[in-house]
């Protein structure tokens, strides 16, 4: 357990050697927030509902979203398509550590250090422009659809880097994978906006059990769809778990490590 | 000239060959990027399918707007692709090789790689942009000629800031991170700066011209952009050339060529 812990305190050294670029990317991530807080802002200047949202409520879910967002997307395993490309991979393997194990701890320093500087920014924002946030509500129920989220996205991730045993060509499945995230997990709207044939299309699919369902449910806007979303959320990330450990043994046996 | 042009036409060439080079890549990385559009249009469509203005600009608007953002941001990511890729140049200290040719150096590390994945992006676009500008009322002749005016001023703000991300890549080997902040102040640009809450407005139209490079082309087409702003655009475009031109200059003096 030691070695995982001094693992996570090197990475969250690691930020902090690079300071200006750590800086520069807070800054890119704080740049995003505005352009959708401030166009849902302006579409509530003139109304005082949106749909079954109030202008307290939709914006509490976009700063709680992107919050949640900030942890559950924390990824450090992007990385491992191009160290399997490399061939850098053989190095971890070699050493006496869990992979899986290894990352897990990567990422949770990333998403550690993710949220804290999002916990700022958003408070930063609620501040300056006065935003009226409501009550929190269901922590129990938000911390079983949390922690499904954080794991869905880590086994997701994985699936998408492992590709790097069969094709060079990681990035751009990532790409496609990373716009599909910010549309179908509601980092823009609420998917419950949507008209309901469209939002139970979305709810068979991953994404809405990353962050979207989490701070639906902390804000209190449980729907009919509980139980379902509840199971389904169990079911992909058992799926994207099999899924992402059979690709891991299955590439392990196809892979071979050139140039090193 | 018609040696740079003989040059400029050959590089674009060999960058040309190199997407059919990653065919698989290159496909998934168009699919993500329409994927990515058609989505940010559909977030667009549910913003006012509860309401019919937002800052008194309707959908066909904001749409004329977001679709000129897309227009400039490919453009200047087609065209200058090659600035990132400039900071291993440094790195390496191969910058000298480019220094020693008999060609200005912007030709090979400003223009030397048009991204033709771009450039393939440009007809769904401009057929987007002529098909909702004639639903828009009110758009002349001397309107569209503006407009195609306007593109080309904020394209020589594009080339200033690309130019300046140059000689910061040479006094700093910085590159990536300034890049993206400038990709993501640009991106404030994708709804009317009108959207904005003052000084945030105020800073986006004087002091980052954002407003100036994705959002004056549409307001001249629309017809909305008074005499002062117009003025400020040309202002702006060549001021940043001259004080671009200016910091690489000071750049390529203070060169010690670090790698090799």
């Amino acid at each position: 357990m030691l070695k995982y812990w001094t693992v996570f305190k090197l990475t969250i050294k690691e930020y902090f050697v690079y300071r200006l670029n750590f800086l520069l990317w807070r800054l890119r991530v704080f740049l995003s927030y505005l352009v959708i807080f401030f166009i849902w802002l302006t579409v509530f200047e003139s109304k005082t509902n949106f749909a079954s949202y109030n202008k307290a409520l939709l914006l509490t879910y976009l700063l709680i979203s992107n919050l949640i967002s900030s942890f559950v997307l924390g990824t450090r395993t992007a990385d491992i398509g191009a160290e399997i490309n490399s061939g850098k991979i053989i190095n971890l393997l070699l050493k006496p550590i869990s992979f899986f194990k290894y990352y897990l701890t990567l990422d949770l320093a990333d998403k550690f250090l993710n949220f804290f500087c999002a916990f700022f920014e958003i408070t930063l924002l609620v501040i300056i422009f006065k935003i009226p946030i409501i009550d929190l509500k269901n922590p129990l129920l938000f911390l079983i659809f949390f922690i499904n989220g954080v794991a869905i996205s880590f086994f997701l991730s994985l699936i998408i880097s492992f590709l790097g045993f069969w094709t060079t060509e990681t990035w751009a499945p990532r790409f496609i994978f990373t716009t599909l995230i910010f549309f179908l997990s509601g980092a823009y709207f609420p998917l419950d906006l949507l008209p309901f044939n469209l939002y139970f299309f979305f709810l068979i699919s991953p994404f809405p059990y990353l962050f979207y369902l989490p701070t639906k449910i902390l804000i209190g806007k449980i729907d009919q769809l509980i139980y379902f979303q509840f199971i389904m959320s169990f079911i992909w990330v058992l799926l994207s778990y099999k899924i992402s450990y059979k690709m891991w043994v299955n590439g392990n046996k196809s892979f071979s490590f050139f140039g090193r | 000239m018609k040696h740079s042009l003989k040059i400029f036409f050959y590089l674009t060439k060999l960058s040309l060959k190199t997407i059919f080079q990653n065919k698989i890549g290159s496909m998934f990385f168009i699919i993500g990027k329409l994927i990515r559009f058609v989505f940010f249009v559909f977030f667009i469509y549910i913003l006012f399918s509860q309401t019919k203005l937002i800052r008194n600009y309707n959908f066909n608007q904001i749409i004329i707007f977001y679709l000129t953002f897309n227009l400039i941001d490919t453009l200047s990511q087609a065209l200058f692709r090659e600035v990132y890729r400039f900071r291993p140049l440094i790195l390496s200290g191969n910058f000298d090789l480019v220094l020693t040719k008999p060609h200005h150096p912007f030709l090979k590390i400003l223009l030397g790689g048009v991204d033709f994945l771009d450039v393939f992006l440009f007809i769904p676009y401009i057929g987007l942009i002529i098909y909702f500008g004639l639903k828009i009322p009110n758009i002349h002749l001397i309107s569209v000629f503006l407009y195609i005016l306007f593109i080309f001023n904020s394209l020589l703000i594009t080339t200033a800031f690309h130019i300046a991300v140059l000689a910061f890549g040479i006094l700093t080997t910085s590159v990536d991170h300034i890049i993206f902040i400038y990709r993501d102040l640009m991106s404030v640009g994708r709804f009317p700066i009108d959207i904005y809450k003052s000084p945030v407005r105020e800073i986006f139209i004087f002091f980052i011209p954002t407003a100036v490079v994705m959002t004056f082309p549409a307001k001249i087409l629309l017809g909305i952009l008074t005499w002062p702003f117009f003025l400020w655009s040309f202002f702006v475009s060549l001021l940043s050339l001259f004080l671009a031109l200016r910091l690489w200059d000071f750049a390529l003096r203070k060169y010690q060529s670090y790698g090799g």
